[in-house]
């Protein structure tokens, strides 16, 4: 064995570490060197004296242990300010879930201020020439003919013609004649929740987009 | 099962004066000895138990009760020790061996106070060398031994206060079992 090694198995062994089958091994080395063996009972030796020094000669006596105490408490700040009540230390102990939350708040709030707000006639489709446009009423007339999808927002919707598409009304009202044709679904939002849905899926479908 | 100490910090927390008064019992003669090897300094010792004390009182309610009471509170008081350490003199690296005393850093410089607990009482010449060897330890191997010999963590329990892996430690232990092995070859 190498002295090098011999020296970090004596560390190992007298912090408790070593291997069983090791200590063998270093018990031979100690035999055969005498430099390792008196290294061994050098350190042997710091340890106990380490320790004793340590443990022992310290010596604090009641008297004076009672006024450290006594300083240390009356060093404590006379009021504690009241931050122990269950809200805050919850919010404190889920840092992430109060972040998620406020954010969650927020983004609602601000939807649910959006859909007060907005109470202006919104048309929207990508074929909107031959649609009539009155007062807060938005009318297919008989006989045209739409392609692709119609959205109003916050206004009637009076089809009488062809829709060759999706016909969604927000907030409003839908008039459907018998000869009107609409080829795709007809949808009807007055709901906040269902508007609320309605905007999420439809940012997130133009995201893909 | 909750223990004592994290019990007491409860209620401490609630208000209970006497609770944190226990607190303070349980542990006031531990830290003190503990800062006293580590600083060599009893007015420093006192100072930091105290300050550890009103750490402990205004982190109460962070204090983690899956986490074993004394290893928070230890690492609290080796944290205020090593910032002392420091502090001492702030021009230069105590840990820099100086270059006109072999094995000499700034720790062997400082004039230690009169008033030791060991200067009353007599000390024979080994206890004195020993005594000398430990004051003159580097701070990081210190804060360590003291760990180690005078609490008796294992090393998993000093890398738990001390904040550093358990491999960190034991070439710490290594390293300040044989800076003490030398300052005490010739002499004993």
């Amino acid at each position: 064995m190498n002295c090098n090694v011999a020296v970090m198995l004596m560390h190992d062994y007298l912090d408790d570490e070593l291997p069983h089958d090791d200590i063998a091994g270093l018990k031979a080395h100690l035999d055969s060197c005498p430099a390792c063996r008196t290294r061994m009972e050098q350190l042997e030796q710091t340890e106990a004296l380490t320790h004793r020094m340590m443990d022992t000669h310290f010596v604090v006596t009641a008297e004076q242990s009672s006024q450290l105490t006594q300083r240390i408490m009356s060093s404590l700040p006379v009021k504690r300010r009241r931050t122990g009540s269950g809200f805050s230390r919850w919010v404190r102990n889920h840092p992430a879930v109060s972040v998620a939350a406020v954010f969650v708040l927020v983004m609602f709030s601000s939807f649910l201020a959006m859909w007060q707000q907005d109470s202006q006639l919104a048309v929207r489709g990508p074929d909107l020439a031959e649609v009539v446009i009155k007062g807060d009423t938005v009318t297919v007339p008989a006989g045209a003919h739409i392609n692709g999808d119609l959205t109003v927002e916050n206004g009637k919707a009076n089809v009488l013609g062809e829709v060759d598409g999706d016909v969604t009304v927000i907030s409003g009202s839908l008039y459907e004649a018998s000869t009107a044709h609409i080829s795709g679904e007809v949808k009807q939002i007055d709901q906040a929740l269902d508007w609320f849905w309605y905007k999420v899926t439809t940012s997130i479908s133009s995201l893909a987009y | 099962m909750i223990s004592v100490e994290a019990r007491l910090a409860r209620l401490a927390l609630q208000g209970d004066q006497r609770a944190f008064a226990e607190i303070v019992e349980l542990y006031q003669d531990k830290l003190y000895h503990m800062a006293y090897r580590m600083l060599y300094n009893r007015q420093e010792a006192e100072d930091v138990v105290q300050d550890v004390f009103l750490r402990v009182y205004k982190n109460l309610e962070r204090y983690d009760a899956t986490m074993k009471f004394s290893t928070w509170i230890y690492r609290i008081a080796t944290n205020l020790c090593i910032d002392r350490l420091r502090k001492r003199k702030p021009v230069y690296s105590l840990d820099a061996e100086s270059g006109e005393h072999e094995g000499l850093d700034g720790y062997a410089m400082i004039p230690s106070d009169n008033r030791t607990p060991e200067s009353e009482l007599l000390l024979s010449d080994t206890q004195r060398i020993i005594h000398q060897a430990i004051a003159t330890l580097p701070a990081k191997y210190k804060s360590v031994m003291v760990l180690r010999y005078l609490e008796e963590l294992s090393l998993q329990e000093i890398g738990d206060v001390l904040e550093m892996p358990v491999t960190t430690v034991k070439t710490r232990v290594h390293r300040g079992r044989e800076f003490l092995r030398k300052k005490l070859e010739h002499k004993l």
